[in-house]
């Protein structure tokens, strides 16, 4: 099937030379023979939205994308740091306007009537809190992002400006037009709330850093992280809350946006020890031309209670003041899975009876605690280690002699069997077989060192007798 | 000649001396090990906290230390229950279940898996520096003697007590030891045979041949330890968890009057 090539976007003069958007493009170049085309690429554009959708980060977390080339900017609570919606604005629109990109910009209460403002109101406008009906007057019904047939219906009625919609009683204007309509109204007019798929989750906790010059050495930007950590925490602290992670991203002059990530085991909210977090993970940070911005978010975040210095040094001292520090530092510097608590895992399988969780933090198992008749090694191989020349006498008697690392040991004493078979319950039924079965024993050998060997199988073919491992070493 | 050992000259002399020794600092106290021979070997009457002690073991344990590793649970666990116990490994072969039979309490442990020796030894130095940290246990291989008195003002900051296990989980050569060491003591531990109660087959208690090689302000000594109530469920409520079992002497001249200088 023959595709038809179709005009995806004009430009200001060829909009004026009367081509539009959707019309078949032989069309457009036998009208106008000068013109320009380019092939579109929907997919470079979503990307490019993307990255400009990142690069706003630095005015709000909040941003959201709104496909194909619109974003959504929460500004609630950010405006501040400039001064006035205003000087955002200004500042938004001279930066956009320096990476030559051609846009429209406005401010609202909502995002519905932001989005009308934008695409069919006057560039620049800012709405007053509430007052955004007024602006929404003169504009087309489309302003209001609506499903076709409701557009379609709305022209067919000859309705043509929204002042004539808004006044019509809600009910029959529901039932004339629908019940997606009337949303879009309300969500235009801040009746009802409109939930926005944001880029990262939004949080209110932010603190903002500009530098007047970009920075890019490195004692510059260790004190710009303590700097910024310690506007974030005042502001936590006054609120009473603390925070489990915090993520500071650096700002380049060319728009890339390099985000560093903390997590803390238990919420808190002190700036040194949060900025001491950072430092090692400031060195893989590459300021390029320079750092013109800093942001720190904090995820996380739950009430925590103050508490007095403690002066007596007699009492226990308590888990905030030294062991979460200490689990913090060498959890943020090798990693979650090098640091654990071992923790009672109810199975009889040795390699699985040890489970791993958070040194603090973690919530109480209800496992039971492990055994402590039953005589267990101290130290277990990961892989049980094969022995050679094992010599034993009769099929359920300990080893007599084994090689174990190119060592002969000679059994003098021996506990056993202790037979643990497989978790038979936790395989299909077909899989399941009566010969999957160790026979532990508990060896000593002349020079008192002792080992925990298995069997692993019974004795059912003389021609492949089975074979024989050594999983851990006792005390 | 015993009016003039027990006078206070002498016992002014012996505090001046180990006030000297210990740089001015306040001890922290000592830890008994439950037996008035050994006890009267250690400096101030057990093993002392507050400082890092060595643990080597021959032969094999040197690249799988399990007697050591147990020796060391078995000595402190009465100190690791007064706070949290840190547990630095260069391989992470240490089995929670086998420390909860010997009586350490395992849930008061906290396992760190580090990357290299240098790293080993940065974590232990961390964890002897922090408030709440009763014990620190670390498998390194060599400490020289830059590193070994950083272990030592770690532990002074916070009255922590280190032990180092000599480990070279990896295999590969010995390196030259250093000559000096800033351990406050010394302790060389293997297997030992155990012998099961009279009557019974099979094995007995675990039973470690411990000598002291090395220790400062006492005297060294060598002895068959066991861990009677090891493997029970009173393991935990023992005050002492190692038994005497034979003192080996210390081939020292004379022993018995030494004993007694020291044991005032």
């Amino acid at each position: 099937m023959r595709q038809v090539r179709r005009l995806a976007a004009v430009s200001r003069e060829a909009a004026t030379l009367g081509l539009y958007v959707g019309q078949k493009a032989t069309d457009a170049m036998a009208l106008t023979p000068e013109l320009q085309t380019a092939e579109a690429e929907p997919g470079a554009d979503a990307e490019a939205l993307m990255a400009l959708v990142d690069w706003c980060v630095r005015y709000s977390p909040a941003v959201a994308a709104d496909a194909p080339d619109g974003l959504f900017l929460d500004i609630s609570g950010v405006d501040h740091l400039w001064g006035g919606e205003a000087e955002l604005m200004a500042d938004f629109r001279a930066r956009l306007a320096a990476n030559g990109l051609a846009f429209r910009l406005a401010i609202a209460d909502t995002p519905g009537a932001a989005w009308a403002l934008a695409h069919y109101g006057r560039d620049g406008t800012i709405a007053p809190p509430g007052g955004q009906a007024e602006l929404l007057k003169p504009l087309p019904p489309s302003a209001l992002r609506l499903d076709p047939e409701a557009a379609a219906q709305i022209a067919r009625l000859g309705l043509r400006r929204l002042e004539q919609i808004l006044g019509i009683p809600r009910a029959p204007f529901g039932r004339r037009f629908g019940a997606g309509t009337l949303e879009r109204m309300d969500q235009a007019l801040g009746r009802s709330a409109e939930a926005l798929r944001f880029r990262r989750p939004p949080t209110p906790w932010m603190a903002r850093l500009a530098f007047f010059e970009p920075i890019s050495a490195p004692e510059d930007m260790e004190r710009v992280t303590t700097d910024v950590t310690a506007k974030l925490c005042a502001r936590l602290e006054a609120e009473g809350h603390g925070a489990r992670r915090f993520e500071i991203a650096f700002h380049r002059v060319d728009g890339k946006a390099l985000p560093l990530a903390v997590g803390l085991s238990l919420a808190g909210r002190d700036a040194k020890r949060i900025a001491r977090l950072f430092q090692p993970k400031l060195e893989t940070v590459d300021p390029g031309f320079g750092i013109e911005c800093v942001t720190i978010c904090a995820y996380e975040v739950e009430p925590v209670s103050g508490r007095q210095v403690r002066i007596e040094a007699g009492l226990a001292p308590s888990v905030e003041d030294g062991l979460a520090p200490l689990v913090d530092r060498l959890v943020n510097r090798l990693g979650p899975e090098r640091v654990w608590r071992a923790a009672p895992v109810e199975s009889h399988v040795p390699e699985l009876a040890v489970g791993r969780e958070a040194a603090l933090g973690a919530p109480e198992s209800e496992a039971r605690a492990w055994d402590r008749e039953t005589p267990r090694p101290v130290r277990l191989f990961r892989q049980p280690e094969p022995l050679e020349d094992v010599t034993s006498l009769l099929p359920d008697e300990p080893p007599r002699r084994f090689r174990w690392r190119g060592r002969l040991h000679d059994v003098a004493r021996a506990e056993g069997p202790e037979r643990i078979g497989d978790e038979w319950w936790k395989r299909e039924i077909g899989d399941v077989s009566v010969l999957d079965v160790r026979d532990y024993y508990r060896v000593e050998d002349a020079a008192g060192a002792r080992f925990w060997v298995f069997r692993a199988g019974l004795y059912s073919d003389p021609e492949a007798p089975p074979k024989w491992w050594l999983h851990g070493l006792f005390a | 000649m015993s009016d003039f050992r027990g006078s206070a000259k002498i016992a002014a002399l012996r505090a001046k001396v180990a006030a000297i020794e210990t740089g001015g600092r306040a001890d922290v106290g000592v830890l008994s090990l439950g037996d008035s021979g050994i006890d009267g070997r250690l400096p101030g009457g057990g093993l002392p906290l507050g400082r890092w002690h060595e643990i080597v073991s021959p032969g094999l344990e040197t690249e799988t230390a399990a007697a050591p590793a147990a020796f060391a649970a078995l000595m402190s666990s009465p100190l690791a229950k007064t706070g949290e116990a840190v547990w630095v490994l260069r391989r992470d072969d240490l089995w929670a279940p086998g420390l909860a039979g010997l009586g350490f309490p395992p849930e008061r442990l906290i396992q760190v898996c580090a990357r290299d020796e240098a790293e080993a030894l940065s974590v232990m130095e961390d964890a002897l520096a922090t408030v709440g940290v009763a014990c620190v246990f670390g498998e390194i291989e060599a400490v020289n003697l830059t590193a070994g008195r950083r272990l030592q003002l770690a532990c002074e900051k916070r009255g922590a007590t280190g032990f180092v296990i000599k480990r070279r989980p990896y295999g590969g050569t010995a390196k030259v030891e250093a000559a000096g060491s800033v351990a406050a003591t010394r302790w060389r531990v293997a297997s030992a045979p155990s012998e099961p109660p009279a009557g019974e087959f099979g094995l007995g208690a675990p039973r470690f041949r411990v000598d002291l090689e090395r220790c400062r302000g006492g005297r060294g000594g060598s002895w068959i330890l066991e861990a009677d109530q090891a493997y029970s469920w009173e393991a935990d409520d023992v005050a002492h968890p190692l038994r005497l079992v034979a003192d080996l002497g210390d081939r020292e001249l004379a022993p018995a009057q030494l004993d007694d200088r020291r044991a005032a």
